[in-house]
Formats: structure tokens, C-alpha cells, sequence
């Protein structure tokens, strides 16, 4: 007798029927094959069909059995040891952006940057990491503000650890001769933030002329001085406003910059007291897949291939396991395990999300200090709702194998993270981007094939590479 | 071709084990540093090289004592010969240990035979006395049909060698599940197991090993090797019979051996058998890749990491050339007369010393 898995289906606007199961396994189907598998009443072919893509197996041990076994522990996201350390050494900034993510102060304020115990305690934490690399990421504030502490900690690491790396996010205002040579080692890289045209940075950022002239010189003296893969951004888009993609791709473009992560104002920080009206999730999700489509039009007409950084990596999560390398996406996202943030006062936080929101005054989510270590029953509080597996709705989802949680941002819009997952902002962001992958996979024109083979990192991508079952 | 055998002379009566030491290069060097089994260079003259060691003397004929330091010798005096079973500035040792298979490939580069001498107790020493770091294979024939000795003998080493890694080449048809305790036993980060897998079709894969039966008890043992965490190199040779499979193949692959390391799509050797079969099994993958191709997209559009074995890189199209290392072995790799000024020379691996003239490729020379 053959068992088969359990199928979870999803209907699509032309009426045809996605079916997957636990292990991400999935093909298209109609609503007969539902009917059939539904009511036990299966044929032979259906399953062939399914013996031969993995939905079922014969005895417990046989091969199809210890493979599906393989694929469905390959989706979960093994916890690691800690090796990404988010610093944020100010909190002093010399921009106002109208959205600032990561609640600034201004310039002059006091009592914004570590002291010198905050540096030791940091240093120390730092020393009790037990492998052998590291990667090190200054967020602020602007943490060019104080490049003493960078260098400290920069000189630590490289001491400390085999493999240091450092990451450096900036808003280039200011870079004086000390900035351009910290910032000139190969172990450092630079990340900032740009969004779009000048137009658009200008009136989301800048917000006058001679520092929108200083940010794109220094942007440009950066390119010129460095080699590709050194400087790295992102776009922050507002939905009631958003820029122009095709000029947004085009700048990314000129800066050698071809993977965009684009994002969407932040619910968090200074960014929750913004109005962005009625219907926001829906207007970001139709932004996003317009985006989508943008970006495989002009591949096709350019030749020259560009990627939404979170598409892909969605893309890549619907077709095979191991595709955890991004925090943002993964299951189970175990807090505080391979990745924490050390705020300007020294104190840690799970993500940077739980930082802004816990700057507000919303909710504690801090987790201990680097002087009392990491609060081990604070981060189990949090795990306990960071995996997908036994929600209640995200049980019948046909994309739960390649979805994840955020528990973060359901404290921020919700103040609760037991509401059904279908109300979320989270699954409804989700929904939309893998209707959007499954949308494009099933396509069949060049230009849909070329974006998915390259954004897939294969020659060519086809159709007949996808199950269909009728 | 670099010579694997070469011409001793010494005074024992049974096979033995040396590593050869030349000092001549290492001032101040004390020789109480050598390994029991070392022998050091004494004296040269026109005719060969005098070796001396704890165990007595031996004399190396028609080979510069220059290109074989470091070498480990298995030394049969009786026939005054000596194999070169780790060759110390070479990536490619492999230790063949038995000549007899349970398949019947019809493209075997090495057709078994009927005799078996066992040389497990050399090969032990042998591996403790390769260069630090070393990648050893394990070839035949079939070395698992002297299963217990070959698992006995990677725990062993193993345990002595912490860097030593192993590559063992296995039909796969002789696990079970008592092996569970042997398998788990060893490190399996240190250790791959290469298994070759020819066809989705069970009919295909058993014509081509000459096994009824093989297909079937291959999938049992892969899902054995998955549960003991082994890692494995699935291992495809190119043939005519099974070239327009390998979309087929890839899909099967991703449902069902999805734990592989690696999948190897090897290029036919003309050698052995394949070379009596050669016109009926070669693909020539110049001509027609097609096959080729969308089973390496299906692959790795599921994750898995797909390698191409022994192909000229002028014969793959460019797409897919970064998947193609350069994999013949030193011993046995030769370069045509097409080959002289091309500029990808560096990074192919060429063809076998023993390919035909004739190569059969139809599209060669395209890189260049």
C-alpha cells in the first residue's frame, strides 16, 4: 500500500490549483485531482504521478521515505553559533530622514554614544564568541560619528578572530580623510541607503540640495575608488509616494549596484507616527509585484540582469531547501542565536526592528546587557513564537514550507502575536510574494524565463522544469 | 604519462612498504627524525639511486630521485618492481584494493578479476605515511566486497590521521544496516563515498553494471548512506544509453537523492571495456549537449550542486563551462595537437593519454 504525504493546496486566479507538501515538494494541478485526492479516489496514473515527485513512499526507511525526511529537515533553519554582531555605537545621526527607522538624535545631543565601560563591556562580549569569524555590522545613528569606536572595535576583531568582516552603514555625508581610510580595507565594506532618483532622495532624506550634492559625490568618489561588490543599498520606498522604478533602477545601475533589496517604510521606530493611509499592505504588495515585472521587462530589453534581493531569495526558498542565509526569511527564525544587536547604552536586542520599537517606549524587547550577558528567558519567550510549523492557520497554507515568522513585527502593529495569521501584515506581504513567484515560474515567454534562470543562477529556465499533474 | 611502476632492486622475499626520504635538499636535517618505514638516499650514480633504511637497502632504477621524494613505494622484490601508491606531489593517489566486482560495467575502465590479494595491512601503513592533508582514493574492482576490512581500515587511519580524507568509489550494493555502527564510527566529514547511479529507469542502470536487481538495491543502500550522514558523490558516466535519461535523472535526483554532495556527469574513458563498446556507447557531448544541459538546469535550479568529470572544456558550452574542472588525473592526462595554443589550456583537463585519435568529438577546438 502507498502512503502518501499530505498535500496542502492553494487556488490560483485561473482557477488552477497549487498542491505542496511539508517538504516544499509542490506541483499545479485542477480542481478533479483535488477531488480525486479528497475523496480517496485516486488512479493509477495520479499515483505514478506522486511516487515519481516525492509525495509518497511504500514502507518507513525505503528511499522516498529517507528522502522526503532529508528535504523536509533541510527546510528547517538550523540554529548557529554566533558569528553577526550589529553595533550601534551612536545614536546621533546629522540627518533627519522624515521616516528615520532607527530613532536618531540630533548631532549635538549627549548621552547618545557608548561610554569607554560600554566599549570594554562590548569588547569583552565580543571575546567570549567562540568562532573563528566574525562579521561585524556599525549601524547608528550615523556611526562614522565616531570612528574612534570603530576603530577600536575593528582593531579588536582583527586581532580576536581568523575572519573578520565589517560592514559599515552610512549615510555618506560626511567623510573626511580619517573616514575614507578606515573605510579603504578590504575587510570593510559600506552600505547605504538610496532611494532612487535625486529627486526622490532629496525629498525622502536629504532634503536640500547641497547635501543631496554631497551624498551623491561622495556615493560616486566611493565607486570610483573601490571595486564592485564593496558598496552595497537600499532603497526605503513610501507606498503614498513611490519613486520612479525605471529612473530608481537606472541609479542603482550606474553604481554597479544590480541586486536591490527594496523595502518598504518600516513599521517601527519614527516610522509608526506616518499616516500611510488605508489599504497599505495591498498598495505595497501591487508596488512590489509591478516592481517584479518591471525589472524582468527591462532585463529582457537591457540584457543587462538586475534582482530584487527578497524575490529571489523567495524564488530560490520555493525551489529548494537551504536558502536560510537571510535573516528576514527563514524557519525557525531562533532569536539571539547566530545574530544580535548592541544598542548605543549597551544593551542587546533580538533584531533591529526590536530596538526601534523598544526606543519608542512600546514595549521592553531588549535582552539583557553587555555587562549581565544575554536574557536567556526573555529570547525563549520569543522563540516560542518563531516558527510557522503548529500555527494554526499556517497548517493549511500551501506555502508554509517556504515561509517564516516575524514575531517582532506583529508586537508592532498588533501588541500581540496570537492573532489569526491571515490578519497580518507579515502573511499578507508573504502571500502576495510567493502568488507572485508561483505566478512567474509558470510563465512562459523569454522574458520571464531569462530573469528566473539568472536570478536562479542557471543557464535556462523552462516550464516543463515544473511538475504538472492532470 | 608519468610511470606509477617503477624498477627496484632488493634483497627481501616478501612485499613491503617504504617511503622514499632524500635529505639532500634539507641541510641539518637529522635522520633520526625518519619514520620506521622511511629509506633515505645514500648515494646516485648513472645507473639508479641507493635508498637506505632501518629495514635495509634498496636500489631505484631509471627515475630521478628528484621527481619521486616523499613517494610511498609498495615494493615487491621478487619481481623487482615498485608501485607508487602515494606520490607526494600529487593530489591523484588512489589505493586499489581488489580487482574483483560483483557488476559487469559495459563501459569498466578496469574489468575485474577473478584473484584477490589482500593488501590491507600495506595500504595502513601506506596512509600514514602520506603527505599531511592528503585526499586518498579507494578504488577496484569493488572495494566494499571486502567491506569489514576496507571500514576497519578508514577507522584506523583515520583515528592515527586526523587530516587524512578519504574518497572511496562504491557500486553501493553491499550496505546494511549492521554497517550502521562501522559507518558512524568514522568521520564522515573526512570521508566521501562516490556511487555511481546511471538511469531513473532500473531496466537502464542494471544493463549497464550487468547486474539484474542492481538499480533496487542501490536505492536501498542510498537511503542507508543518507541515514548514516554519509556524504555522496552520485556518479553518472555519459553513454549513449543513458545521455537522453539525464533530464529524467536530474528530476529523480531531486525528489528522491537529494542529500548528494555532488553530481558527477562523468565523460566516457576510453579504456577497459568502454574502448571495445566505444562506438556504441560514446556521446558525443559537442554535438549534442542538449540533454546534458537541462539535466544540469533541473539540478541546480533544486539546489544541487552538479559537476562535470573528464570533459574537454572546447567540447561544453560556455554557459556551463565553470561547472567543469579540470578532473583527469595527472598520470593519465594528454593535451592534442588542437590544444597548443589554446588559452583556456590551463584550466582543462584535457583527454585521456589512452583517447583515440579518432576522438569522436565533433565540435572540438570551439574554446580556443
Amino acid at each position: 500500500m502507498t502512503n502518501l504525504w499530505p498535500l496542502r493546496f492553494r487556488e490560483f486566479a485561473d482557477r488552477s490549483l497549487l498542491f505542496a507538501d511539508d517538504a516544499g515538494g509542490f506541483f499545479k494541478s485542477d480542481a478533479s485531482f483535488l477531488d480525486r485526492y479528497a475523496s480517496d479516489g485516486l488512479t493509477s496514473s495520479d499515483k505514478e504521478f506522486l511516487r515519481d515527485s516525492g509525495h509518497s513512499y511504500d514502507k518507513q526507511f525505503d528511499l522516498p521515505w529517507t528522502s522526503f525526511a532529508y528535504r523536509w529537515a533541510r527546510r528547517q533553519s538550523k540554529p548557529q553559533d554566533l558569528n553577526y554582531v550589529i553595533l550601534v555605537p551612536t545614536l546621533r545621526c546629522n540627518l533627519a530622514c522624515g521616516y528615520c527607522q532607527v530613532s536618531r538624535v540630533a548631532e549635538t545631543a549627549r548621552g547618545f554614544d557608548w561610554s569607554d565601560e560600554t566599549l570594554k563591556a562590548v569588547l569583552a562580549f565580543l571575546k567570549t564568541i567562540e568562532g573563528s569569524e566574525i562579521k561585524i555590522e556599525f549601524q547608528g545613528g550615523e556611526p562614522l560619528l565616531r570612528l574612534d569606536l570603530l576603530e577600536a572595535v575593528r582593531d579588536f576583531c582583527r586581532a580576536r578572530f581568523s575572519s573578520a568582516q565589517f560592514v559599515v552603514c552610512t549615510n555618506l555625508q560626511h567623510l573626511d580623510e580619517a573616514a575614507w581610510a578606515f573605510l579603504e580595507a578590504d575587510d570593510t565594506f559600506i552600505s547605504t541607503s538610496l532611494d532612487g532618483d535625486r529627486e526622490t532622495h532629496e525629498r525622502q532624506r536629504t532634503h536640500d540640495r547641497a547635501r543631496t550634492t554631497t551624498f551623491f559625490s561622495n556615493l560616486e568618489a566611493a565607486v570610483a575608488r573601490y571595486p564592485e561588490g564593496k558598496i552595497s543599498a537600499l532603497p526605503t520606498v513610501d507606498v503614498t509616494a513611490p519613486p520612479d522604478f525605471e529612473a530608481l533602477l537606472e541609479s542603482y545601475e550606474k553604481y554597479g549596484i544590480r541586486s536591490v533589496y527594496l523595502r518598504p517604510i518600516n513599521h517601527q521606530g519614527f516610522a509608526r507616527k506616518l499616516d500611510q493611509g488605508e489599504n497599505a499592505l495591498a498598495r505595497w504588495n501591487e508596488l512590489h509585484a509591478d516592481f517584479i515585472d518591471l525589472l524582468i521587462e527591462r532585463n529582457h530589453r537591457t540584457g543587462r540582469f538586475m534582482e530584487e534581493y527578497y524575490f529571489s531569495q523567495c524564488l530560490k526558498r520555493v525551489l529548494h531547501f537551504g536558502a536560510d542565509n537571510h535573516v528576514d526569511i527563514r524557519n525557525p527564525n531562533f532569536f539571539a542565536a547566530d545574530y544580535i544587536v548592541v544598542d548605543h547604552d549597551g544593551r542587546f536586542y533580538p533584531t533591529d526592528e526590536a530596538r526601534m520599537l523598544s526606543r519608542i517606549g512600546r514595549i521592553d524587547l531588549s535582552i539583557g546587557d553587555v555587562t549581565s550577558g544575554i536574557d536567556r528567558s526573555k529570547v525563549q519567550t520569543l522563540n516560542s513564537g518563531a516558527f510557522n510549523h503548529f500555527d494554526p492557520d499556517c497548517i493549511h497554507c500551501a506555502y508554509q514550507p517556504f515561509c517564516g515568522t516575524d514575531v517582532v513585527d506583529d508586537i508592532s502593529r498588533y501588541g500581540r502575536i496570537d492573532l489569526p495569521r491571515y490578519e497580518t501584515s507579515f502573511c499578507g506581504r508573504h502571500l502576495a510574494i510567493f502568488d507572485k513567484v508561483f505566478e512567474v515560474i509558470y510563465r512562459q515567454d523569454e522574458a520571464s524565463k531569462a530573469s528566473v534562470a539568472t536570478w536562479l543562477g542557471i543557464a535556462d529556465w523552462d516550464i516543463s522544469m515544473l511538475a504538472v499533474h492532470s | 604519462m608519468i610511470p606509477l611502476r617503477i624498477k627496484v632492486e632488493a634483497n627481501a622475499e616478501q612485499p613491503f612498504v617504504v617511503r622514499l626520504r632524500s635529505f639532500e635538499a634539507m641541510p641539518g636535517t637529522e635522520r633520526g627524525a625518519c619514520h620506521p618505514h622511511d629509506v633515505c638516499l645514500e648515494a646516485v650514480d648513472a645507473n639508479g639511486a641507493e635508498y637506505v633504511g632501518e629495514g635495509g637497502s634498496l636500489r631505484i632504477l631509471g627515475i630521478d630521485p628528484s621527481e619521486i621524494d616523499g613517494d610511498v613505494l609498495l615494493v615487491n622484490p621478487q619481481r623487482g618492481t615498485a608501485d607508487r601508491i602515494i606520490r607526494s606531489s600529487s593530489p591523484h593517489n588512489t589505493l586499489l584494493v581488489t580487482e574483483r566486482c560483483d557488476q559487469l560495467c559495459v563501459m569498466c575502465s578496469q574489468p575485474p578479476k577473478k584473484q584477490h590479494v589482500d593488501l590491507f595491512e600495506h595500504f595502513a601503513i601506506a596512509a600514514m605515511l602520506a603527505p599531511e592533508g592528503a585526499t586518498i582514493g579507494i578504488s577496484g574492482g569493488e572495494p566494499t566486497l571486502f567491506k569489514d576490512q576496507l571500514l576497519g581500515f578508514l577507522a584506523r587511519v583515520m583515528r592515527a590521521r586526523e587530516d587524512l580524507h578519504f574518497h572511496v568509489l562504491t557500486n553501493g550494493q553491499h550496505f546494511d544496516d549492521a554497517d550502521r555502527e562501522a559507518m558512524h564510527a568514522l568521520d564522515r566529514s573526512r570521508v566521501v563515498w562516490g556511487v555511481p547511479l546511471y538511469s531513473a529507469e532500473p531496466d537502464v542502470h542494471d544493463e549497464i553494471v550487468g547486474k539484474p536487481g542492481a538499480h533496487e538495491k542501490l536505492l536501498s543502500n542510498l537511503a542507508f548512506l543518507c541515514r548514516v550522514g554519509a556524504q555522496v558523490e552520485l556518479r553518472t558516466v555519459l553513454m549513449r544509453p543513458n545521455a537522453d535519461g539525464l533530464p529524467r535523472l536530474a528530476r529523480f535526483l531531486a525528489a528522491s537523492v537529494p542529500f548528494i554532495q555532488t553530481w558527477a556527469i562523468m565523460q566516457l574513458e576510453n579504456i577497459g571495456y568502454a574502448r571495445q563498446n566505444w562506438s556504441r556507447l560514446f556521446h558525443d557531448s559537442s554535438s549534442n549537449f542538449s540533454p546534458i544541459a537541462r539535466g544540469i538546469d533541473f539540478a541546480r535550479s533544486r539546489g544541487i550542486d552538479v559537476q562535470l568529470y573528464n570533459f574537454p572544456l572546447c567540447t561544453v558550452p560556455l554557459p556551463y563551462r565553470n561547472l567543469a574542472p579540470s578532473t583527469i588525473s595527472d598520470w593519465k592526462r594528454t593535451y592534442l595537437e588542437a590544444c597548443r595554443d589554446c588559452r583556456l589550456r590551463n584550466h582543462c583537463g584535457g583527454f585521456f593519454e589512452w583517447h583515440p585519435k579518432e576522438h569522436g568529438y565533433a565540435g572540438l577546438g570551439r574554446a580556443a
